[in-house]
């Protein structure tokens, strides 16, 4: 298994806020880490810097083999293979459903149009939303807008794909849609980073999970090592409260 | 919608290229003879004012045409007020003024003045009824003047010894009007010039003997256009020893002419008032449209660049897009107008037409607000549409094209149209630099008859058919964008 991304020594500062304090992973292909933690931790800041909408103030990225501080690396292109899944799904407002999935394979000249409407059409079929190529996002439910939004990112056809709390800001009965759809791509094979609370998914599909606390990784292992025996205090702390609620 | 868009861009290129091409054409019709610009006075009568035609007409008027015909050159007269046309004189925007210039020692000091062509004096004038006889009767009064006339600085010259007050006006018109409605009790005045408004209707009366006198000289900027002023001097002597200039004189200021001029004036209703001036206002008008047209067209362009400018993640192109924000936003319109008109030439020693002056003014002031709404609405579209769309691996132009600024745009529409009326609206302040747009069409006209309320009834009637006409069509053009 070749390494996807690596992660040096990774530190983020905003102003004199210390966000991440010197992070080290490594993702192997066909990996899929679930990220959990405390709220203000570094989850999102931490995703944000791998596909750099954020700057890192210090340290190492390396996506499949492309070392992010060298300057000659084309950020562009390295984003078309990096997907990345917001939890308010960021569809954008301006154009259909179909058009939002079409837009970037046609605009990076990867597909032509008719091309890439069959694929959106095969894409939204896949997350179960085949009816909606026409609609408005306005129109979607939240669970379904964020199903298009991940068909818009493989439409891309990426290697790897942040999910940011993909479920977190849906009403409960629209959760399995999503998470179903990210099994499917997890089972698929797809590089997978998930910042998500979501236990059952992370128990079923993942390879590792990580706990992320004040900046730094308290703790990693496999999913039934951090749930059924945590070993900080921390990971012991959090997953008390988060599980008792 | 991509057809309607492409065909309302072609009717705007094709009206942008129109007058373009109708403005560029009029300024060269006589790019073959000499024509001097001349300024002068919207309203100095018996000197010069505007006529039933609305044609410049006076004591001045007809000795720069007579000259001019005599010694064969072309004139081009331009009646931008007094102040505005010794200040563009001295920018270099105008080649001579006639405007019943008295030759003083301050002025030659900017000026070289031809021999003098009217001998006057400065005299006090009161209403009908007032008591007021000297000027020991001023004391703790209000005396109306007129802006940078010898009759105004001879007033505050005795202003201290006789304890009054003063208030300037621009034009002579308001100076006998604030003194008729006693809002001052006295003006002071050049004695052809107040004895030719009493006999034309100006309820006042002459209290003193002519003080101060003096004599009009026609000017041209110290140390240019000489020939012009040795042509004038020439022309002068001519006239004077051939007739002409005592027929002038007294064609304004004999018993006759003066007595057909105030039989002239009969009642004016609403009806004959618009009958009269339509042509006038109506030109008016089509000036104020092609002003618009033009300026809202290249505010829009000027504004959607800086608006740009203050978003893209470039620390100085935003710093750029605030700056000139901040200055254009921050002018007043009026000191705009008047700093490109009168203050380019200068920096350039390149006349600019008025007209064109007036186009740059508006484009930097009107696109300086379009310019921060731009900026606005874009940085009101969700950061987080950006985020996706570079996370798709779209660079920041595409993003900014195919995502944000149509997002921006719809929230852009109501301000684009406000800022069209207002551009409309702003117009108006053009006529300071002498623009014969709707306004001063209006002002011109009320100097000469002195209708003004119900010539400012017609204008302020004008200017809402056409905001109204302006708000329809911005509406349909939003509905068809939405479509
Ligand atoms: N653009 C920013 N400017 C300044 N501070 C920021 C910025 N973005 C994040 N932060 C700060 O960084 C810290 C970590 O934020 P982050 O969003 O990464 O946390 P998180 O672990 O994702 O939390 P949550 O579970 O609430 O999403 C917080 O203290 C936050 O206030
Ligand atoms: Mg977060």
């Amino acid at each position: 298994m070749s390494t996807k991304i690596e992660v040096q020594n990774l530190k983020k500062s905003y102003g004199s806020n210390e966000v991440l304090k010197g992070l080290d992973l490594i993702v192997k292909d066909n990996e899929v880490v679930v990220m959990i933690g405390p709220s203000g931790s570094g989850k999102s800041t931490f995703l944000r810097t791998l596909n750099k909408l954020e700057e890192p103030t210090a340290g190492k990225i390396i996506i499949d083999g492309h070392d992010l501080n060298d300057p000659r690396v084309n950020m562009n292109q390295v984003r078309e293979k990096i997907g990345m899944v917001f939890q308010h799904f960021n569809l954008f407002n301006n154009l259909t459903v179909g058009e939002n999935v079409m837009l970037s394979p046609v605009e990076l000249g990867k597909m032509s149009k008719a091309d890439a409407e069959l694929e959106a059409r095969e894409l939204l079929k896949e997350v179960g939303l085949e009816d909606k190529f026409n609609a408005k996002p306005q129109s979607l439910s939240g669970g379904q807008k964020q199903r298009v939004a991940i068909a818009r990112t493989l439409a891309m056809k990426p290697d790897m794909i942040l999910f940011d709390e993909p479920t977190s800001a849906l009403d409960p009965e629209m959760v399995g849609d999503v998470l179903a759809v990210m099994k499917k791509l997890a089972k698929a094979g797809m590089t997978m980073i998930v910042v998500t609370h979501e236990m059952g998914f992370a128990k079923e599909v993942a390879d590792r999970v990580i706990f992320m606390a004040d900046g730094h990784i308290m703790e990693e292992g496999k999913p039934e090592e951090i749930f059924g025996n945590p070993q900080n205090e921390r990971t012991q702390e959090f997953l008390n409260k988060i599980l008792n609620v | 919608m991509a057809k309607i868009k492409k065909t309302l861009l072609s009717i705007v290129f094709s009206i942008v290229i129109l007058f373009g091409w109708s403005v560029f054409n009029s300024n060269n019709v006589n790019a073959d003879e000499k024509v001097y610009e001349i300024g002068t006075d919207v309203t100095f009568p018996p000197f010069e004012f505007a006529n039933d035609q609305n044609q410049y007409v006076g004591i001045d008027m007809d000795i720069i045409r007579t000259i001019a015909k005599n010694e064969g050159f072309k004139v081009k007269i331009k009646p931008v007020g007094f102040n505005a046309a010794v200040q563009a004189l001295d920018a270099g925007q105008l080649d001579g003024v006639i405007a019943g210039t008295t030759i003083t020692d301050e002025r030659k000091q900017k000026m070289d003045f031809s021999a003098p062509y009217f001998k006057t004096g400065v005299v006090m004038a009161v209403g009908q009824n007032s008591s007021i006889k000297n000027f020991q009767d001023l004391k703790g009064k209000r005396v109306a003047i007129k802006t940078g006339t010898a009759a105004g600085d001879y007033a505050k010259s005795i202003q201290k010894k006789y304890g009054f007050k003063t208030v300037t006006f621009d034009d002579s018109n308001n100076v006998y009007n604030d003194v008729t409605t006693g809002n001052s009790v006295a003006c002071f005045e050049d004695q052809p010039v107040m004895q030719y408004a009493i006999k034309t209707g100006a309820k006042l009366k002459i209290v003193t003997k002519p003080a101060n006198g003096g004599a009009y000289g026609f000017s041209v900027k110290k140390g240019h256009n000489q020939e012009l002023l040795k042509k004038f001097d020439a022309g002068l002597k001519k006239i004077k020893s051939n007739g002409q200039y005592k027929k002038i004189v007294a064609k304004y200021l004999g018993a006759s002419a003066v007595a057909s001029q105030k039989a002239h004036k009969t009642q004016n209703t609403f009806i004959s008032l618009w009958k009269q001036n339509q042509g006038a206002l109506l030109g008016g008008l089509e000036q104020t449209v092609i002003l618009t047209v033009l300026s809202i067209f290249f505010a829009t362009i000027f504004g959607i660049f800086f608006g740009m400018l203050g978003v893209v993640p470039n620390k100085f192109a935003n710093g750029v897009s605030t700056t000139v924000i901040y200055i254009f936003r921050g002018l007043p319109l009026l000191v705009l107008a008047l700093f490109i008109y009168t203050g380019v030439p200068n920096l350039l020693g390149e006349k600019i037409p008025a007209f064109v002056a007036g186009i740059i003014t508006l484009t930097l002031n009107e696109g300086a607000y379009t310019a921060a709404f731009v900026k606005g609405g874009i940085e009101a579209v969700d950061g987080g549409q950006m985020e996706a769309a570079r996370s798709l691996g779209l660079p920041y132009g595409k993003a900014m094209r195919r995502v944000i600024l149509p997002q921006g745009l719809k929230i852009m529409v109501p301000s684009f149209i406000n800022q069209f009326i207002i551009t409309l609206k702003d117009t108006s302040i053009l006529s300071i630099i002498g623009i014969l747009e709707l306004t001063q069409t209006g002002k011109i006209i009320i100097a000469r008859n002195l209708e003004g309320f119900k010539i400012w009834t017609m204008v302020a009637l004008i200017y809402l058919v056409i905001i109204t006409l302006l708000t329809w069509l911005s509406k349909w053009v939003e509905r068809r964008m939405k479509g």
